[in-house]
């Protein structure tokens, strides 16, 4: 008799602990996955550089600009032709001016901008490309460079 | 009355487990998602442009932009970057242009980025260096790979002896492809 009566209740497992545990898991994988890095042009191989240093972006503005492999300029996912380059620049150096007096970061009488041009160039980069990026910011008045490498080799 | 007595005994058992779906199917998006950032680092540095420091003098005017030589007349540590076809560091010198001349003087070719690195440390550390600025001249088919070795090793460099005083600026200009050194 007693037998039958087993037969019939039925065992319910308490979900509770696992939902909170899934849960736990969840928001660590939202926390550290980094939607900044949409702004990488994964299709590049950066040099490696041992002593490069930790990126600390702080307060400061940056801007990013992508030279990969096919010695393309790219901004974002967005591919900018080289005869388009400049134009984006002064546009860029403009809406950059505006933010930073909107921030009091610059004073009215200077031409020169504290954004910070981020470089991630493929280690097959000729200067002859690199130096198209640098001298048109240089001449837009940005001042502050970062060239960022691998701080060791990959595997 | 006996409906009221009875509802206030009923449980209210919420049924989890579609949660628990939903939840594991988020988590199997993350995890399908997640892809740990590389372990990038980088260079920093101040660089203002080239073509303020040439000099007034042969026909050129102080800020032109076209002057194949911008370094004229200044206390100028220059490090000539020449490049072999392929892009790798064919040539490697280290020279000054100081007030008064007008050509450039190599002072030496060094062999390796080790030579440099030394070179370097006994121009700019002494504590009467005359040096205040530092201009690579490079090569236009030098690989950015190449380039950043050489990048390490001036921002390395401090000035006058003292570790604290790391080079005011660098400036990066575009070597005319074989055209030899201070020519």
């Amino acid at each position: 008799m007693s037998g039958s009566l087993s037969n019939k209740s039925s065992a319910e497992p308490n979900l509770t602990p696992i939902l909170d545990m899934v849960f736990q898991l969840i928001t660590f994988f939202m926390l550290v996955t980094n939607f900044k890095n949409n702004l990488i042009d994964k299709n590049m191989e950066l040099p490696v550089v041992g002593t490069a240093r930790s990126v600390d972006p702080g307060e400061m503005l940056q801007l990013l600009v992508n030279i990969n492999a096919k010695h393309e300029y790219t901004v974002g996912s967005r591919v900018i032709a080289k005869e388009d380059f400049g134009p984006w620049i002064k546009q860029t150096a403009a809406q950059s001016r505006m933010t930073e007096r909107r921030l009091e970061r610059i004073k009215e009488d200077t031409d020169d901008l504290t954004t910070e041009i981020i470089v991630r160039a493929d280690k097959s980069t000729s200067f002859r490309d690199l130096n198209v990026v640098v001298r048109a910011m240089q001449d837009e008045g940005f001042r502050r460079f970062s060239f960022r490498a691998m701080e060791k080799a990959k595997g | 009355m006996s409906r009221k007595r009875a509802k206030k005994s009923e449980e209210v058992e919420l049924n989890l487990a579609a949660m628990l779906d939903m939840a594991f199917q988020l988590l199997t998006f993350f995890i399908l998602t997640f892809k740990p950032a590389p372990v990038e680092g980088q260079i920093s540095m101040r660089m203002p442009p080239p073509h303020p420091l040439a000099l007034a003098s042969g026909g050129q005017s102080a800020g032109e932009k076209d002057t194949n030589d911008p370094v004229k007349g200044f206390n100028t540590l220059a490090i000539w970057l020449d490049s072999a076809p392929d892009g790798t560091l064919d040539r490697l010198s280290v020279g000054s242009i100081l007030p008064g001349s007008n050509d450039r003087q190599e002072i030496g070719i060094a062999p390796g980025l080790q030579a440099l690195k030394d070179k370097l440390k006994d121009m700019l550390g002494k504590p009467d260096t005359p040096f205040d600025q530092v201009v690579i001249q490079v090569g236009s088919n030098l690989r950015y790979d190449e380039l950043m070795k050489v990048m390490e090793i001036c921002t390395k460099q401090s000035v006058g002896g003292d570790p604290r005083n790391k080079l005011p600026g660098l400036s990066l200009v575009e070597g005319v492809e074989g055209a030899p050194p201070g020519k």
